[in-house]
């Protein structure tokens, strides 16, 4: 597996400390950069985990309508055009005529342009078309006007609308007395725990069963708190259809005369109704397509909008993004040991072929190895940037149980120590011509070369590999070297801290001031510092046969 | 950084706008095929641009964007369908900044700007595929499906998976540049 960096958002925990690296679940705190937002205002790297989420709209997958929110819900967030799933695969189904009259041979040209009724619905990949429901239409458009008496005489739906009907007049007194009542509840008992106490209190005496489940939850006492100030007292609710019995035996009666495995529909393709239905295939009905929704995401903390896409559902520009990408250094990992051995693959692999095979891009047990940082700088001005490697923390766990072996990380990391800078980013470069990068790009293959056959030759990195290596543009790679214990296993993975220094854009104080910048200042500087966590690949156990490969 | 790519400068012809053609992929039709600049067709690819629409006149059957890859072995051809009792292929259209995988057929009416598709994927006929959306590998893209903007699309058949992050466009911008400045000759 190829190397790679994951940056650290600190949502998750109090502390701006990421988790050590070896615990499998600070793999949630770590995050790819672009996915990342940042936030101007808080100054701090957002993730997608810890951003509020609001819809600014909704739309079709498949005719890419944009739905108006208003229609969203009397639609049931569902396309109400000509949009269906196919009940057996979840394809979208396309609207096909039926055949043309036989009699007139196969020269005969349709006059119509849209083909012989009845239409039905026939799904492209699995073959299932409606007409094998007995779904077929007059006309192929509006074809969700023409199932809507279906779906509304649906026993379901009907269900559904009454309970709506019952719940209605005590989701506005409870909201009203809510407003009131808020301060005495404990704090972050939200508005919606009357109403859904009161719900889960009703659903516990209709259906039999819930009841048990909800006192063994912690949600049972404030139901019977509520209980006490008589907040939940409403009519008791019947439902219309019985359930369960009568289908059952139907059920058996069709199992037992069962001849192919297709005729009942798999419980993937039941699981989406709400209602208990039949089991057989025949019985599907093609779904209405779900919307889906653009948002936009703003920050936790200060309600800032990171994220806010154009109105046009299909257009992939932002009128607001601020995404991590465009604040922190970009920071690529690279194992040049892998490379070589990829380059050597390629140009003679037919020479050494034993060599190619047994070094392969693995770190053994017992070794050191460079690896190269590519830090990218996004930014208009160039930064100074310095790297530190996180102390493991696994010894100061409080509990101090940690066995003896994992408190030693089984490798050591050492960086540059210095502060090296990255020059700016500057958008003419985005705009050279390809004929320029291709003579740089040559340069540096023609500089690279040496070296990198050189360290092949002694093995042993006697080059330096520690420090600045090469800057180019806004791009500088630094070298790191990794010292593998002998009897490590597991993954090279450490937390680096990044911390760079650049001018502040905030404009200078105004010339009016009485105390005068002093020049010895110079122009404002700010520091950012955010951590990453470093993953270099997979320790092999040491290999003999290697070694002498190596050695040789 | 990255190491480049290699390939040998025998195979492949490069045009004026940077389009790097591979001698072993087979380009059926040439004349109605256009290459935005800079695009790749690997080796054992096959572009039908001779399934040209009946009718008189000069025919666009294949449009490729700008930094567009076609992998090795795809097989690209336009789609086609009976209308009115008359069989017609119908023009394949594709943006800038996109990178088809090995082995995948492409019968898709529109793909956008910024699109990738995985390795042996089928994209059915007149399938629309929306700017920055991604078909994973070994997908099997029904007919007639369509994409949307900034979605992950994967399986058989391909259903949507998820949503893209918002910075997806840059992400295969960039990728696709790179890619195109690493496919460099090796004169052996």
């Amino acid at each position: 597996m190829a190397p790679s960096i994951h940056y650290h958002c600190p949502c998750l925990s109090s502390s701006p400390v990421p988790p050590p690296p070896h615990l499998a679940s600070s793999s949630c705190s770590f995050h790819a950069l672009h996915t990342l937002f940042f936030c101007e205002e808080c100054d701090a790297v957002r993730c997608n985990r810890c951003v509020s989420v609001e819809v600014s709209g909704y739309y079709c997958p498949n005719c890419l309508f944009e739905v108006p929110s208003a229609s969203v819900r009397a639609e049931k967030n569902r396309c109400a055009r000509n949009c269906f799933l196919c009940p057996n695969c979840r394809n979208t189904l396309s609207v096909v005529p039926s055949d043309p009259p036989e009699d007139d041979g196969r020269s005969s040209i349709p006059l119509s342009a849209i083909g012989e009724p009845p239409f039905f619905l026939y799904c492209n990949h699995c073959r299932w078309d409606s007409a094998e429901v007995g779904i077929t239409f007059e006309k192929p458009t509006g074809l969700a006007a023409q199932l809507q008496r279906f779906e509304d005489s649906a026993s379901d739906s009907l269900e559904f609308e009454r309970l709506k009907e019952h719940f209605e007049p005590f989701l506005r007194t409870s909201s009203l007395s809510s407003s009131s009542h808020l301060p005495t509840h404990p704090s972050h008992h939200t508005r919606t725990s009357s109403i859904t106490a009161a719900a889960s209190a009703a659903l516990a005496r209709d259906i039999p069963g819930v009841g048990r489940y909800n006192t063994a939850n912690p949600l049972g006492r404030s139901r019977g708190k509520d209980k006490s100030v008589n907040k939940d007292e409403m009519p008791e609710y019947r439902s219309r259809v019985e359930i369960g019995a009568s289908g059952m035996a139907g059920d058996a009666e069709f199992m037992k005369h069962i001849e192919d495995v297709g005729e009942v529909a798999g419980l993937e393709q039941r699981w989406i109704n709400s209602w208990k239905s039949s089991l057989q295939t025949s019985d599907l009905k093609p779904l209405r397509i779900p919307l889906h929704s653009k948002v936009s995401k703003r920050c936790p903390t200060c309600t800032h909008i990171l994220i806010k896409p154009e109105q046009k559902a299909q257009s992939v520009r932002y009128k607001i993004k601020l995404v991590a990408a465009n604040y922190l250094p970009a920071i690529t990992v690279a194992l040049p040991h892998m490379q070589t051995q990829d380059a050597t693959k390629r140009t003679v692999a037919k020479s050494t072929p034993d060599e190619d095979k047994g070094a392969s891009a693995t770190m053994y047990a017992g070794k050191t190895y460079a690896f190269h940082l590519a830090l990218t700088n996004p930014l208009y001005d160039p930064i100074q940037v310095r790297l530190s490697v996180q102390r493991m923390h696994v010894a100061v766990s409080s509990d101090g149980t940690i066995p003896e072996k994992a408190r030693r990380p089984p490798f050591a990391v050492s960086l540059p120590t210095s502060s090296f800078t990255v020059a700016a980013f500057a958008e003419a470069w985005e705009y050279e011509d390809d004929e320029d990068m291709f003579g740089v790009e040559d340069d540096e293959l023609g500089l690279e070369s040496p070296r990198k056959s050189g360290k092949d030759k002694d093995g042993r990195g006697k080059t330096k590999t520690v420090g600045v290596l090469e800057k180019k543009a806004n791009l500088t790679v630094v070298g790191g070297e990794v010292v593998i214990g002998k009897e490590a296993r597991g993954n090279v993975k450490f937390n680096m801290l990044v911390s760079y220094t650049y001018r502040s854009d905030d404009p200078a104080p105004p010339e009016d001031d009485d105390v005068p910048r002093s020049p010895m200042k110079g122009p404002e500087v700010k520091t950012f510092a955010f951590y990453t966590v470093v993953d270099l690949g997979a320790i092999s156990p040491k290999e003999v046969l290697q070694v002498v490969d190596l050695d040789f | 950084m990255d190491p480049p790519i290699f390939y040998s400068k025998a195979e492949f012809i490069e045009t004026d706008t940077g389009n790097k053609v591979s001698r072993r992929a087979t380009i059926a039709g040439p004349q109605n095929i256009i290459l935005g600049g800079k695009t790749i067709i690997s080796s054992g690819a096959i572009i039908r641009g001779d399934l040209r629409r009946t009718g008189p006149g000069h025919a666009v059957v294949i449009s490729l964007g700008r930094y567009c890859l076609v992998g090795e072995g795809c097989v690209m051809r336009p789609p086609y369908k009976t209308y009115r009792g008359n069989f017609n292929y119908y023009p394949m259209k594709i943006g800038d900044h996109v990178h088809i995988g090995a082995n995948s057929v492409v019968e898709a009416a529109t793909i956008g700007n910024h699109v990738e598709i995985g390795k042996n994927c089928v994209i059915g006929k007149f399938t629309i595929i929306k700017d920055c959306a991604k078909i994973a590998d070994n997908t099997i893209v029904p007919p007639n499906t369509v994409i949307p903007a900034l979605a992950l699309f994967s399986g058989s058949p391909g259903r949507f998976t998820q949503d893209l992050p918002e910075s997806t466009q840059e992400m295969v911008e960039a990728a696709t540049k790179t890619y195109y400045t690493r496919f460099q000759p090796l004169d052996r």
